[in-house]
């Protein structure tokens, strides 16, 4: 019995290194070669470190001393920042007046709400693309702001099984002392979102910094590449040299890891929460 | 009393005007509107265009490159459908006592949060014909028989490609189905554990039949998923060779921003929805008609 729980045991780890192996390993190859040189590329095998006396920083040095990088970070930021900020607002007063009001139209408003949530996303832009252009936002950073406020509704979700969880009486109490509705949202129930809160920023923080396409299709300009389209930029212009575009691609690789890393539990979390969604 | 009725609805006005006008604006509008100009030969820029009735869809239905992708979208659809096991059988196995159990995973859902073009380009290095790490692996291992031009040969690149997705999407199926399990009651399992019910009994008659919700669900985000693969390759081949590896979303996005032809991206992204639509009722049905039902007699 004994021997045959270990023997058990033994598989699973077995299994389960495996497929640590598999997640692990063309992130650990990409590293390697962004390690080597030009001449390490073709001399040395793909599955190995240079020998330890050429390991190279320069393709490392060379992505970071790019001036193409800093704008797409700052890029990527400001549009992460703004786009957080509103999506936030927006999301918990609506979430909270859906979840604890009753009104006129209200049906209507949520099966407005659940609509937009079953419209596939990439093929829409075929029809948003004249809105945003017919605004004059092709081109500018409004542009992804205004699509990652407008479209993206998980954060939905997550406050609305939050609010659920906040006690009438609060809202009850607060209304008859005399408060006004803006001020108990702004005053008490904001505030005791914020865990909710800080799973909708990380959670979307990912979302905004990893997505290629709405950048891509509303901000060809240089000035206005993010993180991820100036790796697609810098990818065309690396052709034949893996070793540099390596080093591009994990340093593009490393901000969203890091908030995985510190972040761990909000995200797992909310990321249940966003998929269940009765 | 009067006034705070009063008060409420100005509240609850003002508070849901911005968010609803964007909603219709950005969301709900451009979704219908794909409907009026699916019967249409817009391209995209010009003012006028006419109105074709149903001739983008004739033309839809002949388009021999667009079903080739569809085929594609097929072939993703069914390695991540094998996989569903494979998930559940992590998710149990990550539920158990295991050593090392959190450190599985968080790795196992790492790649799901990984910049799906970087790891796109590292993967094109992986599989690449010129020093690729694959066919390095594969060397090593005396197998240089089965060295392939993984992303060149129309027979393989989509199994590839699909390798790549379950490589990044496996892992949210594997943390959804653990969430289920683990929001199970404790109790029922160990009152089976204690009358004698093995590891595969739990699994057959405890486990599974909790967390079929969560199987749908994770179904219908494979069919959701399958039909709109575009990152992957977008990046990786760009659809290539010709249309050995294009899929239905590639295909329907190049039509519009690449051939300027908006009226017939407008239909396929029609017949996406629709598709969605049609393949959900019809899993709703199979899974709560005749699954559910055959459970319970």
């Amino acid at each position: 019995m004994k021997a045959g729980k270990l023997v058990k045991s033994a598989v699973l780890q077995i299994i389960c290194i495996a497929m640590v192996v598999i997640v692990i390993l063309p992130i650990l190859l990409t590293l390697f070669a962004s390690l080597k040189t030009g001449a390490d590329m073709v001399n040395t095998s793909p599955l190995s470190l240079p020998p330890f006396e050429r390991v190279t920083f320069q393709n490392f040095e060379k992505v970071i001393g790019d001036k193409n990088l800093y704008t797409g970070f700052k890029n990527t930021i400001t549009i992460l920042a703004v786009s957080l900020v509103f999506n936030v607002a927006f999301g918990t007063i609506t979430a909270y007046i859906i979840e604890r009001f009753n009104f006129r139209f209200k049906g209507f408003v949520v099966s407005l709400f659940f609509l937009g949530m079953l419209i596939p996303t990439f093929v829409t832009e075929i029809s948003r693309f004249k809105i945003i252009s017919g605004l004059g936002l092709y081109n500018t950073l409004g542009a992804p702001i205004v699509i990652y406020v407008a479209s993206d509704l998980m954060q939905l979700y997550i406050y609305r099984q939050f609010i659920s969880k906040i006690s009438v009486s609060l809202d009850e109490s607060a209304i008859l002392d005399g408060c006004s509705y803006w001020g108990l949202f702004v005053r008490i129930i904001f505030p005791l979102l914020k865990p909710a809160t800080a799973t909708v920023c990380i959670i979307k923080s990912i979302t905004i910094i990893n997505d290629m396409y709405i950048p891509y299709l509303y901000m060809p300009k240089t000035r206005l590449r993010t993180l991820t389209t100036y790796l697609m930029n810098y990818a065309n212009a690396q052709q034949g040299s893996w070793q540099t575009l390596a080093a591009g691609i994990i340093i593009i690789m490393l901000p969203t890891v890091l908030l995985y890393i510190f972040f761990q539990k909000y995200i797992l979390s909310g990321v249940v929460a966003g998929a269940v969604k009765e | 009393m009067g006034s705070i009725a009063r008060q409420r609805q100005i509240f609850i006005f003002t508070a849901l005007f911005i968010p609803v006008i964007l909603l219709v604006c950005f969301v709900v509008f451009p979704g219908v509107d794909l409907f009026r100009i699916s019967a249409t030969n817009w391209d995209g820029l010009a003012a006028d265009y006419d109105y074709i009735g149903l001739d983008n869809y004739v033309r839809m239905f002949n388009d021999e490159n667009l079903w080739q992708s569809l085929k594609n979208n097929m072939v993703y659809f069914f390695v991540h459908l094998l996989m569903i096991p494979v998930e559940l059988a992590f998710a149990v196995v990550l539920n158990s006592r295991l050593r090392g159990a959190k450190f599985y995973k968080t790795m196992v859902f790492m790649p799901y949060i990984i910049n799906g073009v970087a790891i796109s380009y590292a993967f094109s290095y992986f599989f690449s014909p010129i020093n690729g790490a694959f066919d390095a692996i594969l060397e090593t291992l005396g197998l240089e028989s089965l060295q392939r031009h993984w992303l060149s040969d129309p027979s393989i690149v989509n199994f590839v490609l699909a390798f790549v997705s379950v490589w990044r999407f496996s892992g949210y199926h594997v943390i959804l189905f653990l969430a289920a399990l683990q929001s199970m009651p404790q109790d029922i399992l160990e009152a089976a554990q204690i009358d004698g019910a093995g590891t595969l009994q739990l699994f057959r008659y405890i486990q599974i039949p909790s967390i079929m919700l969560m199987v749908d669900f994770v179904l219908f985000d494979n069919i959701r998923g399958a039909l709109q693969v575009f990152d992957i390759p977008f990046v990786i081949t760009n659809g290539g060779p010709g249309y050995a590896s294009s899929t239905f979303t590639l295909y329907t996005i190049n039509a519009a921003f690449k051939f300027s032809n908006f009226g017939l991206a407008a239909t396929m992204a029609v017949a996406i929805m629709f598709l969605i639509v049609f393949i959900y009722i019809i899993q709703n049905f199979l899974i709560h008609r005749v699954v559910l039902k055959e459970g319970r007699k």
